[in-house]
């Protein structure tokens, strides 16, 4: 009787495992090997590509064939957020961001209000905000005449501690409290956009506690002459430095007489 | 009143205080994205209560059940007082204080993430840290669970541990190696970005340590409805268990293939190879075969009862069930909702079907129907089975409990049909409204409205169920008798090893882990994927 209990007892290990084992091998097979090499007869790639991709050792799905063509795409900007970046927008050299601030001020002022309209407020903006645009002017990845002389004199240390410099100068200066334009129509369209027209609420990246990007700008109390250059500059494709598109999608759906009045709104906005 | 009657009562109400204040979150919510105009609307108005509906229903209700639950059990089944009792206190007040940490934070719109939290999206720290706390109190319940085991082996060698209390500490088991998914996640990964002390995340990493956890959290809940199925419904219904044996078996397999198919929530994510997501995939498949044996079992448990009451013919047992009994009653309704949820879950599961109804509300209408449905019904008649035990009364109405129980399937079958309908037709989940301007969307409007009809039934018989349950503690006193669970047709007086204790199983359990998540999970150790920057909620864009 003990000796058939003990050989019931190894019976059922052995045959548990056993089972166990067989169909994660059952499974590994098809998935790893007979699917794939299945799969790469149509997509013309040879099994052991597929089944590299079936491990996840390669990049790419064994059931789809993957673009021959060799161009490189080109990125709209050369900045990528990386932790390295970050960091280093979170410690920047104050003594290098004061310096190169004189550089700026004579165009958008001191204290980041600018001295002309066609000029933007560096006042309220994140510093990531400002680096993404000065290394976007430096790479050509935004395209002006002026801006571009001066960004390309300017070293990645300098970019990182000028952004930091007005970015800390005006922290929480514009936060925007009460729109000083009365236009119910953009207040909506800023607020929950057009889903008619597939345009998404400015507010779902530009509002405060929004969830943009990180170097979304502020617009609120931004210039409006500038504003609506920049719509008008996206609608045309003329700049095309927006990541994925996004402004270039918003502006061209957007009628040139609510481009003005977004332009003025946000710039009533205190 | 003894301690642990007081002990499991303190878990059961707490747990179904959550669950009464979900109901309406819950019902808000399907006004909110109804044609009809919500009070109070507004999207972050509405993701505030997905996540308190979410947080209240998957963590509060099901661990505080699933605790409180555990210790009768453990109590009842082995007949033997609970060890470590005031752990088990602790465990609780850990419990409620992590409870308020995140209810708190919540409520103020600073955790607006969801239950299932999707990164790089990050709130406030003390939202996690308080869900932390109840996982851990959660551990110190699994702890207890198999310490009471273990003494009881012990005084009672060779004997097989009885089946209530093996499926209680096999879900421990479970629960033990599901929580080291969410645990690292929330630990190594969120936490830290929450308070700033990391600017990125892997995105991919922390997916892939939620799908861990997914799954293998859903057995956690329905293990309470299966021990219910197996230990409870063939007394109920005036029979024996078909099959002891079959028992244990079931929770075993639970156990097994529970945990290496989470990936089955990420088919349509990039991280992931084909191979993988399908090795996952055919696990899934075999997490149906418990549940088959077990629909096999209580039906056939449930035979013999209807023959021994007079049934005769091929179906006619069927007709001589005792269905006023509210246990009875809510097994026949469980299992009505069971073959819808887990049709739809066949269909989830499928790695190439998956893809139709990704993201729709076909799937929320598939845990609705399963946990909301199937298992919260037995939930409901376990507390109706059990609270004269614990309160030492007499229920005032059995008719008032089959009426909440009929109320809660119509409502959740009303409710969850047109989700499934709208989910083929594209209707996305986690929205906060829709533009029923739109031609398309507009022909929506109806079913959606029929839905929240069901919410509304299910609302109401969420409080005629706090109303059945707070009316035994007025009722009439009776001399309190234990509890009996359900004796099989054959009681075994010996079972192997394997089926009375987990060591070999955690073995096969390592051995599928490393199968499933080995290589996925250490891919993005060795090929250092992009990184996503952490957003915070609530301070500011």
């Amino acid at each position: 009787m003990a000796t058939d209990l003990a050989g019931s007892e190894q019976a059922w290990r052995r045959w548990s495992a056993a089972a166990v084992v067989l169909v994660v091998l059952v499974a590994a097979l098809l998935g790893f090997v007979v699917l794939p090499v299945l799969q790469s007869r149509s997509t013309g790639l040879d099994p052991f590509t597929a089944i590299c991709r079936a491990l996840g050792l390669q990049a790419g799905t064994p059931a789809a064939r993957q673009p021959v063509n060799q161009a490189k795409a080109q990125p709209v900007s050369q900045v990528a957020w990386t932790e390295e970046v970050i960091d280093r927008l979170h410690q920047p050299n104050v003594a290098v961001g004061d310096e190169t601030a004189n550089v700026c001020a004579g165009c958008h002022g001191e204290r980041g209000i600018s001295a002309s309209p066609q000029f933007p407020n560096m006042a309220g903006q994140s510093a990531f905000a400002i680096y993404k645009q000065l290394n976007d002017y430096k790479s050509g990845a935004r395209a002006n005449d002026l801006m571009a002389g001066i960004a390309q004199a300017l070293t990645e240390d300098q970019m990182i501690a000028v952004a930091e410099h007005f970015a800390a100068l005006t922290r929480g200066t514009l936060d925007p409290q009460a729109a000083g334009v009365d236009d119910p129509d953009i207040v909506l369209l800023a607020a929950d956009g057009d889903p008619a027209r597939g345009l998404p609420a400015c507010a779902a990246c530009h509002g405060t506690r929004a969830g943009g990007p990180i170097e979304t700008p502020t617009l609120a109390g931004q210039r409006e002459e500038y504003l609506l250059a920049q719509l008008e500059a996206y609608a045309k494709g003329e700049r095309h430095n927006d990541v994925y598109a996004r402004m270039r999608g918003v502006a061209g759906k957007l009628k040139p007489d609510e481009m003005a009045r977004i332009a003025r709104y946000y710039a009533g906005l205190r | 009143m003894k301690s642990p009657d007081r002990l499991t009562l303190a878990h059961l109400w707490v747990a179904f205080a959550a669950f009464a204040v979900a109901c309406f979150f819950g019902v808000w919510q399907m006004w909110a994205r109804s044609p009809l105009a919500a009070p109070f609307f507004t999207p972050e108005h509405y993701f505030i209560s997905v996540t308190a509906h979410g947080v209240s229903m998957a963590f509060v209700l099901t661990t505080f059940f699933i605790m409180g639950f555990g210790y009768f059990t453990a109590e009842s089944a082995l007949e033997r007082p609970l060890p470590g009792k005031s752990w088990a206190w602790l465990a609780f007040l850990l419990g409620i204080l992590g409870t308020v940490m995140a209810v708190v934070t919540i409520l103020s719109g600073r955790a607006t993430v969801l239950y299932t939290f999707y990164p790089p999206l990050t709130a406030s720290p003390f939202f996690y840290i308080g869900l932390v706390l109840v996982v851990v109190a959660s551990w110190i319940w699994c702890v207890l669970m198999l310490v009471a085991m273990a003494r009881w082996k012990h005084a009672n060698p060779g004997r097989p541990v009885p089946l209530a209390m093996f499926a209680t500490v096999a879900n421990a088991v479970m629960w033990l190696w599901t929580t080291v998914g969410v645990a690292s996640e929330l630990l190594l990964i969120v936490i830290p970005a929450a308070f700033g002390w990391r600017e990125t995340v892997d995105v991919g990493l922390t997916r892939t340590l939620f799908s861990w956890t997914l799954h293998a959290i859903v057995y956690f809940w329905l293990f309470p409805a299966y021990i219910a199925f197996y230990t409870m419904v063939p007394k109920a219904a005036g029979g024996r268990l078909y099959s002891d044996l079959m028992g244990r078996l079931s929770f075993v397999l639970f156990l097994l293939y529970s945990l290496p198919v989470g990936m089955h929530h990420l088919f349509m994510d990039p991280e992931h190879s084909t191979g993988f997501k399908f090795l996952q995939m055919m696990l899934t498949v075999l997490v149906t075969v418990p549940t088959l044996l077990t629909v096999f079992t209580i039906a056939a448990s449930l035979e013999i009862a209807g023959r021994l009451r007079g049934g005769r013919g091929l179906f006619g047992w069927l007709r001589t069930l005792p269905y006023d009994r509210p246990m009875v009653l809510a097994t026949a309704l469980a299992f009505v909702m069971l073959f819808f949820g887990g049709g739809g879950g066949l269909v989830n599961m499928s790695y190439g079907l998956n893809a139709l109804v990704h993201n729709t509300s076909w799937v929320t209408a598939h845990f609705h129907l399963i946990f909301g449905g199937t298992v919260v019904i037995m939930y409901f008649a376990i507390a109706y089975a059990i609270w004269p035990r614990l309160t030492g009364r007499q229920p005032e109405s059995l008719g008032l409990q089959r009426l909440q129980l009929w109320l809660w399937f119509i409502g959740m079958m009303v409710m969850t049909l047109p989700w499934h309908w709208l989910g083929l037709q594209g209707q996305w989940r986690r929205v906060a409204q829709f533009d029923y301007a739109n031609p398309i969307i507009a022909a929506w409007g109806p079913w959606v409205v029929l839905s929240l009809a069901g919410g509304l039934l299910l609302l109401a018989s969420a409080l005629l169920f706090v109303w059945n349950l707070a009316s035994y503690h007025r009722g009439a006193t009776q001399a309190a008798a234990p509890f009996r669970f359900a004796l099989a047709v054959h009681m075994p007086e010996r079972v192997p090893a394997m089926l009375n204790g987990f060591g070999v199983w955690n073995m096969l359990v390592l051995v599928l882990m490393l199968a499933a998540y080995g290589w996925p999970l250490a891919q993005f150790a060795v090929l250092s994927p992009p990184q996503a920057i952490v957003h915070h909620v609530g301070q500011g864009g």
